[in-house]
């Protein structure tokens, strides 16, 4: 943790400053930086914020329990984190006010800020980081994504109110970046208390806002949190939000939520279209904000765990036979950047490699020749001992936008020329959890966003083929390298942040150059809302929007 | 006038049943071949009706879509009228109980939006071409039971079957020889109204992501893909529209005119 704990110190000073000048309720913290709010006017406290979500409805509004993106756009408006990152990308205590780890790495010393306490009045304390990391250790949580996260903690104590300290299996230098993602988003302990089935209803938390109810299949209704205390600034006001609540809605269809947005019945939409974007760019009344998400690129696996994957030319090949490019330049109206890294653009240490990826027909055809594909049946697909090259690429409607299906139809009509079958089945979420599970899959685009480099391990250590407690497991490659396990055991471990590159850029050339993965372009994260709509763009560390300092102009 | 329209539901039918027996002689690309440079071209000389998303053929999609659309609506108007033989048959024919159990089945079943009915089949059979044409079938077969068993009943008290039953002939001889043969000649007619309905609600289904999958150019999925450009690209969604349009307005039109032709 060499990079993180020099920074949190410095960041001691401004932080006490801070919360003493609340206590006084002073008026302008020094630290607030401010978005956009020069020229948007005086703030206006009141309105409803309607915001209407294009993934699936979260079956769980406690994003302990599974952990996806859905759940983190939403809880991110009641569910705060221990850590944060700055609009400068640095990583920053939020609930916590420090962090300090012992030279051999393996116990954490975590300082709980004083002063906060949760919508149902309990207070924020070390007892209380202890319950929900419990609750996402408990095999009964079913978590996936904040399991993993803190899956390097041995046990932990409350050593007084505000200190927790953990001590750990081995060195995890990625621990306060995981604490700053809403999976790993600190709840009530009271609250956790409740049934699963409660709590996944209405989890309190110490967000600007609060659940006030949850229609189901219409729509989560938040009320602002009245006692709210801001406890670290990117912010450009204190005390509650501006806004009265926020009814977070869910409107699938790409055309009809764009649609909502034009005619003013909500302000804010996500998942925007690359077409709506291009357009709404030339509208005055809309605004952009591009947030692409950290982790991973948003990328194409290609399981090598079963024929024809197993072999490694015939995943080279693969590589080739498709024309990526040229889908997402007619597709997504330069709103997306091709990728060449299995890491988002926004983590430091992504590594790219633009060669190995081209569109080369010719060079598909000589590798599969030389794999022993050299036969083609009846309708133009190669063939070897029978048997077609078919893939099966089980694609989430709920997961992808409509431009990414176009780019998978695309390549399977560019794959065809070269005898390669792609099937396409569209699925809903659960159908497509039970292809991975049944691995009844060649490909698959899967979604993965964590705080930091990390991601790396969980994606491509073999330890990842072993499903979490929900069932799922991450790594879709199925890549099985001892020696790339011993790649990211050692990046995840080391103190020493020259180490720490030199290892996950070596990590990440393995499995680019073994052809695990065919990366696209970032997770796109496009929001688009109405002018009316001022302060917009403080995000989490996970690039979830933040609205405490938005405000509705009349 | 009404000759007019019949020969041109006539043209506009034989055009796409041209169309689903041999699309290579109508379309001039190969409707799966895509062209990212040219995708979203409006249309114009080279592509008559524009291309969609992916650059490909409109036009040509269309054509090689009339083999899946009109194939889906006519095998669920075969089965519905298959069922509905069935169970009008046993309805008029049966007896009072039967009668009157069926005749309230069927009310329930008129009860149900036909494409609630329809989803209500795929959510329990799951998605997919053959669960479509099934899932509209059913949906349509009340309708047809109901004229079948009005047509049974007529045809169970004219002279004929009571001629038939004086001379002692068995009930399965009278269905057989003068109720079935009689009854059928309505059908015909019925068909071809009810494969206009067919094909919108088969087109319908794959419009909700439930039918064809990619990338079969079928109409009801064009649509639907369309739909997400449509202010970007409005043929993507109007041509594809339009096909299915005329062709259920053609069914419909041949359909009442060989009604109202008098076929008895």
């Amino acid at each position: 943790m060499t990079y993180a704990r020099p920074l949190a110190h410095k960041l001691v000073p401004a932080a006490a400053a801070l919360a003493a000048a609340l206590v006084l309720s002073a008026c302008t913290p020094a630290t607030s930086t401010t978005e956009n709010s020069a020229d948007d006017g005086t703030p206006v406290t009141g309105g409803t914020l309607v915001y209407a979500s294009g993934d699936a409805e979260p079956s769980c509004l406690d994003p302990h329990v599974g952990g996806n993106y859905p759940q983190a756009l939403v809880a991110s408006q009641y569910l705060e984190t221990l850590y944060t990152k700055d609009a400068e990308g640095k990583l920053i205590p939020w609930l916590a006010e420090d962090s300090t780890v012992s030279e051999d790495g393996l116990t954490r010393s975590v300082k709980i800020r004083d002063g906060i306490s949760f919508t149902d009045g309990t207070a924020l304390d070390a007892a209380a980081v202890k319950a929900n990391f419990e609750h996402l250790l408990d095999p009964n949580t079913a978590s996936s994504t904040g399991y993993l996260a803190l899956g390097k903690i041995a046990s932990m104590t409350a050593v007084d109110a505000r200190t927790l300290e953990l001590k750990l299996k081995t060195p995890d230098n990625s621990l306060l970046e995981s604490f700053s993602m809403p999976w790993v988003a600190i709840e009530s302990p009271t609250a956790l208390k409740r049934s699963q089935e409660e709590n996944c209803a209405a989890p309190v938390g110490t967000g600007a806002f609060k659940i006030a109810s949850w229609k189901k299949q219409e729509a989560v209704n938040l009320v602002r949190n009245e006692g709210y205390v801001r406890p670290v600034a990117s912010s450009t006001h204190e005390g509650p939000a501006y806004l009265d609540a926020i009814t977070w809605r869910f409107i699938p269809d790409a055309a009809t939520r764009y649609a909502a947005l034009q005619s003013g019945e909500v302000q804010v939409i996500d998942n925007a279209q690359p077409d709506a974007i291009a357009t709404a760019t030339k509208t005055a009344t809309l605004k952009h904000l591009d947030a692409p998400r950290p982790g991973a690129s948003n990328r194409i696996e290609l399981n090598s765990s079963k024929a024809p994957f197993n072999d490694p030319k015939t995943r080279e090949a693969f590589v080739h036979a498709v024309n990526v490019n040229a889908s997402i330049d007619s597709l997504f109206f330069g709103t997306a950047k091709r990728s060449y890294s299995p890491l988002s653009s926004v983590e430091p240490l992504a590594y790219s490699d633009d060669s190995l990826f081209d569109y080369d027909p010719a060079k598909a055809a000589e590798l599969l020749d030389a794999a022993g594909w050299t036969e083609r049946d009846t309708e133009g697909y190669r063939i070897k001992d029978g048997q077609r090259f078919s893939l099966t690429f089980p694609v989430s409607t709920s997961q992808s936008i409509p431009a990414e299906q176009s780019i998978f139809e695309q390549m399977q009509a560019t794959a065809k020329d070269s005898g390669i079958e792609i099937k396409i089945n569209l699925l809903d979420l659960s159908s497509w959890y039970g292809d991975l599970a049944k691995n009844n899959y060649n490909l698959v685009s899967a979604p993965y966003t964590k705080v930091g480099p990390s991601v790396l391990s969980i994606l491509f250590h073999s330890d990842s083929t072993i499903p979490a407690p929900s069932g799922y497991f991450a790594n879709h490659s199925q890549v099985k390298n001892p020696a790339l396990d011993a790649l990211l055991t050692t990046a995840g471990s080391t103190k020493d942040e020259a180490e720490r590159k030199d290892l996950y850029t070596k990590a990440q050339k393995l499995v680019l150059e073994g052809y695990y993965l065919l990366p696209l372009y970032d997770q796109q994260n496009h929001f688009l809302y109405s002018d009316k709509l001022k302060n917009v763009g403080a995000t989490t560390a996970v690039a979830s929007p933040l609205f405490f300092d938005a405000w509705l102009s009349n | 006038m009404r000759q007019l329209f019949r020969v041109l539901a006539a043209v506009v039918l034989l055009f796409f049943i041209l169309a689903a027996i041999a699309p290579n002689l109508l379309a001039p690309f190969d409707p799966l071949a895509i062209d990212p440079a040219a995708a979203f071209s409006s249309p114009s000389a080279g592509h008559v009706l524009g291309t969609d998303e992916s650059g490909r053929d409109i036009y040509s999609r269309i054509i090689h879509g009339a083999r899946p659309s009109l194939l889906i609506g006519a095998m669920a108007t075969a089965i519905g009228l298959g069922i509905a033989l069935v169970l009008g048959t046993i309805a008029g024919f049966g007896g009072r109980w039967l009668d009157f159990g069926i005749g309230r089945i069927l009310e329930v079943l008129f009860a149900l939006p036909g494409l609630l009915l329809a989803l209500v089949f795929i959510a329990l059979a799951g998605p997919g071409v053959t669960t479509t044409v099934i899932a509209v079938g059913i949906t349509a077969a009340p309708g047809y039971a109901r004229i079948i068993r009005g047509q049974i009943l007529t045809l169970r008290s004219s002279p004929m079957v009571e001629a038939a039953t004086v001379l002692g002939r068995s009930r399965f001889h009278v269905l057989r020889v003068h109720i079935l043969p009689n009854a059928l000649a309505p059908i015909g007619v019925l068909a071809t109204l009810g494969l206009g309905q067919a094909i919108l609600w088969a087109a319908s289904l794959s419009f909700l992501g439930l039918g064809s999958p990619p990338p079969t150019p079928e109409w009801g999925a064009m649509l639907s893909a369309g739909r997400t450009y449509l202010s970007l690209a409005w043929w993507m969604t109007f041509f594809p529209g339009m096909a299915i349009v005329l062709v259920a307005a053609a069914a419909t039109v041949l359909g009442r005119s060989t009604k109202f032709g008098g076929v008895r």
